[in-house]
């Protein structure tokens, strides 16, 4: 059996019926997690605009702080596989990033010198603020930096790269001075980053320093988002709807507020008095701190703080069933195959049947 | 279902029709008057000018790039009129649901998105099978990738290039090929901030020329209607009028399209060195009838440009309003989002907007111009409708020049040109020349058999803004989707694909060059031909042998 109604086995229709029920009668449902493919969450958000609710993502914080620094000041951005055959300089800048995407080194092939480069020499590779020994591991030369430093080194960069000065001091500022020589020597330079290990003043000193730098030569950003998905959640969004996620539509349109539609928020304030929580991609429950009663799209064993009102237990895309995704090994979508291909509903199959049970369910 | 359409204009140049008559519509398709049969539904449009629903052949409604814009400019579509959601997120500001339903509310019915790079076709896809009811085509962007540069490098195997050309359509699913400043995205990267027509692409030996001309051959040899689509060099620059007018040259005689003209329409004339040369360029193309042009009108207000034309959208940026842009760069080709705005009593963009005039009145064969505004641009494809009255009125024309610079109105034609755009003209330049340059032979017209995409709007001399915007009734596949302007339900529209069969060898060949240098398989960029998730079917439109 793989749905529950206040944790007792039921058919799935049953299930589907219970969770209609609740999301329907709510006066602000929210559907959040959303780890999902690309057609569950096509589903999600015309769910959620049918029940006049709002949106938001598990991994919004970082793909919202991204979206915050794009929309202040735009950006200069990149492939993976653009910095692989083109990049003769590669600075990754912030910690974790091999621990968020293992194969990073090996996608970028820093090892060897870039494909379409002019020269065939060996790339330049820094690493800048990442943890101990995380340079070495991918042949970077490392450029010690605390979390705390980074933002000041980000900056003490851009300033040197500008030819001003800074108020680094010691080791550090050496280091960035020279580091700022080799941006200058650079062909095509690629900065890589992501948005879960930086604060947003540091992204957008990033952002600032690409613009400077392409005044004499060419540099530009590799930025990766969270995995699963994440980042194609927030690109579907974006054509749905036009705005990313943390929107609503209790107006009869959709509104965006990084604020108002943060869902742990919601839900904690009161605000959200029914919650549709979705996670295809593994075991994640919520984090929010009051109970409302929730609908639970999750991954078999998935453990909850507090029993879901509704579970249903789903399959996971790219696993289960063929699944349409982001991909950052190509920055953009792809389609992966079921490796397994089992009877499991998808978060579309579930969000479908939960829709079909909605009352005044016309035919779209 | 039998539908008679009743005493309604019947403009239909396609077959030499302008005049009070019927349609007939049976299931999707148009048919001749039944004898002896009672339509199930009659719709009295006495009054009413009857059309085959148009074609846009040039929008980006959708893709990567696109979905930037949205994401860089939330303001652009923050206040939004509350309406019942009878039709999911129509209420939605520029989303792809709004853009199916204000198209479709103003008679169009196909729509083709002009600039797909070959490796992020799939993007497109999703958002278009988001674009409720009118049927999608997609244009297939090459020039910039490593594979083909190195094949004209090494001599230019003309049979190989077919193949590459027919393989990347067959991979993206597309209807034709486009061309975007050719090596401009190479020279970009190796830190060129110009690229002229017969400047050399960094590292290849070949000029955009030549690449121009290699691919223009190459979509002749796969047999496909559409000519190659280019947006040629120096876009947006003063003086490249002469860039547009040897552009036509290159054409040498041979099938091309060429994008957008008003950005290449300026000449170099008056204190501020920028002037309209539309009126040389619209006689030049009088002359070339083997080319056909799309206007690229400029419009004022807010819009923003999106465009792979990376080299132009870089040096674009210090104009940016609001004051942020996105440059993104990829493996096969790269874009800029830049946010504009146009305004009236601004010298350079009043001169835009007389060289957009000027091209459509000028150009005597409405079928060798094509009406866009290069959406967005020039301008968002909403203000279609306010074009459409201007090209119609010189007295609306008169009322706009009011409003404009008169430095820069002494730099163009258009307050002397009297002409006119018939009805005719109009269904000529928006369905039957779309259809005939995408190769629709069943769109386009209401011949009997022709698919029933058809448009009735009032005949308001007054306000003709009006009647475009709101269509009376709107037809798609011979169902009614729009009534009085309002999408009354979705339904689900195709996308239209040329497949001509190629060599697969040249397949194997990409195999291997995608292993080697991706160290990836090269599938993974593939549309797939039934892909989950994807709300349209593919369509597949003939080619010619
Ligand atoms: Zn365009």
């Amino acid at each position: 059996m793989t749905a529950y109604v206040d944790g007792a086995a039921v058919p799935l229709e049953a299930a589907a019926a219970e969770a209609a029920r609740l999301l329907e009668g709510a006066r602000l449902p929210l559907v959040a997690g959303l780890q999902t493919d690309v057609a569950g969450t096509r589903a999600a958000i015309l769910l959620a605009e049918r029940l006049r609710g709002a949106y938001d993502h598990a991994a919004s914080d970082a793909l919202l702080r991204d979206v915050g620094v794009l929309r202040q000041a735009g950006r200069m951005v990149t492939t993976a596989n653009d910095v692989r055959i083109r990049a003769d300089l590669v600075l990754l800048i912030g910690p974790r990033l091999t621990r968020l995407w293992p194969d990073l080194a090996d996608r970028l092939a820093l090892g060897a010198p870039p494909r379409l480069a002019a020269e065939q020499t060996a790339r330049k590779i820094f690493w800048l603020g990442g943890e101990p020994g995380a340079a070495a591991a991918i042949g970077a030369t490392e450029i010690a930096a605390s979390a705390e430093q980074l933002p000041q080194a980000v900056a003490a960069l851009r300033a040197a790269v500008a030819g001003r000065k800074s108020r680094l001091g010691g080791a550090l500022a050496k280091n960035i001075a020279e580091l700022a020589g080799h941006l200058h020597a650079a062909h095509f330079g690629a900065f890589v980053w992501s948005a879960e290990t930086l604060d947003a003043l540091t992204i957008e000193a990033l952002t600032g320093l690409v613009f400077d730098l392409n005044l004499k030569t060419r540099f530009t950003n590799l930025a990766f988002g969270p995995a699963q998905n994440a980042v194609g959640v927030l690109q579907t969004s974006g054509w749905m709807t036009g705005f990313p996620i943390r929107t609503g539509f209790g107006r009869g349109y959709p509104e965006h507020d990084t604020w108002r539609f943060d869902a742990n928020r919601l839900v904690d304030a009161g605000e959200a008095d029914a919650a549709l929580w979705i996670s295809a991609y593994g075991a994640s429950a919520p984090g929010w701190r009051r109970k409302v009663p929730f609908v639970a799209l999750a991954a078999p064993g998935t453990s909850f703080p507090y029993p879901p009102k509704v579970s249903i237990e789903i399959g996971a895309p790219g696993q289960d069933h063929d699944a349409i995704e982001w991909s950052r090994e190509i920055t953009t979508f792809t389609v992966t195959p079921a490796k397994a291909a089992s009877a499991a509903p998808s978060v579309a199959d579930a969000v479908g049947l939960i829709s079909e049970h909605l009352k005044g369910n016309e035919a779209c | 279902m039998l539908i008679r359409l009743a005493g309604g204009r019947v403009v239909d140049p396609a077959n030499g029709r302008d005049g009070i008559g019927d349609v007939w519509i049976r299931d999707s398709r148009i048919i001749e008057a039944p004898v002896g049969e009672t339509p199930d539904e009659v719709f009295d449009v006495s009054g009413k000018i009857v059309m085959a629903g148009a074609i846009d052949i040039h929008s980006h409604i959708a893709g990567g790039n696109v979905n930037t814009a949205r994401l860089l400019l939330p303001e652009n579509h923050r206040a939004h009129v509350a309406r019942p959601a009878e039709t999911p997120l129509s209420t939605a500001g520029w989303s792809t649901f709004e853009t199916g339903c204000r198209y479709a509310a103003m008679g169009f019915t196909t729509v083709i998105e002009p600039a797909v790079p070959t490796h992020y076709a799939l993007h497109s896809h999703l958002e278009l099978a988001d674009v409720p009811i009118i049927d999608k085509g997609i244009l297939t962007v090459v020039g910039e990738d490593d594979f083909l540069l190195t094949l004209l490098r090494e001599g230019g195997n003309r049979s190989a290039i077919a193949d590459y050309l027919a393989s990347a359509l067959a991979q993206t699913k597309g209807l034709g090929i486009k061309s975007i400043n050719p090596g401009g995205s190479v020279a970009f990267a190796n830190n060129a901030r110009t690229f002229d027509l017969d400047d050399t692409v960094p590292f290849y030996g070949v000029t955009s020329r030549q690449l121009t001309q290699a691919l223009q051959q190459g979509v002749m040899d796969i047999g496909i209607a559409h000519p190659l689509h280019l947006h040629t060099n120096n876009l947006g620059v003063a003086g490249n009028v002469d860039t547009a007018l040897r552009t036509l040259q290159a054409a040498d005689g041979k099938p091309l399209h060429l994008a957008h003209l008003q950005f290449y329409a300026y000449g170099k004339e008056g204190k501020r060195g920028f002037s309209s040369g539309a009126a040389q360029l619209a006689d030049a193309v009088n002359k070339t009838p083997n080319v056909t042009i799309d206007v690229g009108q400029v419009m004022f207000r807010q819009t923003v440009t999106v465009s792979c034309d990376v080299v132009r959208q870089y040096g674009s940026i210090g104009m940016a309003k609001p004051r942020k842009s996105v440059i993104f760069e990829g493996e096969t080709v790269s874009a800029g989002v830049v946010p504009y705005l146009y305004k009236a009593d601004n010298y350079y963009n009043a001169v835009q907007w007389a060289a957009g005039l000027e091209l459509f009145l000028l150009i005597t064969n409405p079928g060798q111009v094509f009406f866009t505004t290069d959406h967005p641009n020039g301008a968002p494809y909403t203000t279609y409708p306010e074009l459409f009255a201007l090209i119609m009125s010189r007295d609306l024309r008169n009322k706009w020049l009011a409003d404009v610079p008169k430095e820069a109105l002494e730099q163009t034609t258009l307050p002397s040109i009297e002409r006119e755009y018939s009805f005719s003209e109009i269904a000529t330049m928006t369905r039957v020349a779309p259809a005939k340059l995408l190769g629709l032979m069943d769109r386009g017209h209401l011949t009997p058999g022709a698919l029933a995409d058809v448009a009735i709007y009032d005949d308001d001399p007054a306000d003709r803004a009006r009647a475009f915007r709101h269509a009376h009734l709107v037809f798609k596949d011979g169902d009614l989707v729009v009534r009085d302007g309002k999408v009354t339900h979705y339904r689900t529209g195709r996308a239209l694909t040329a497949q001509p069969s190629y060599d697969s060898n040249i397949d194997r060949r990409l195999a291997r060059y995608y292993d080697a240098a991706y160290g990836l398989s090269r599938d993974l960029f593939k549309v797939p031909e039934h892909t989950i998730g994807l709300d349209h079917a593919f369509e597949e439109v003939a080619c010619q042998g």
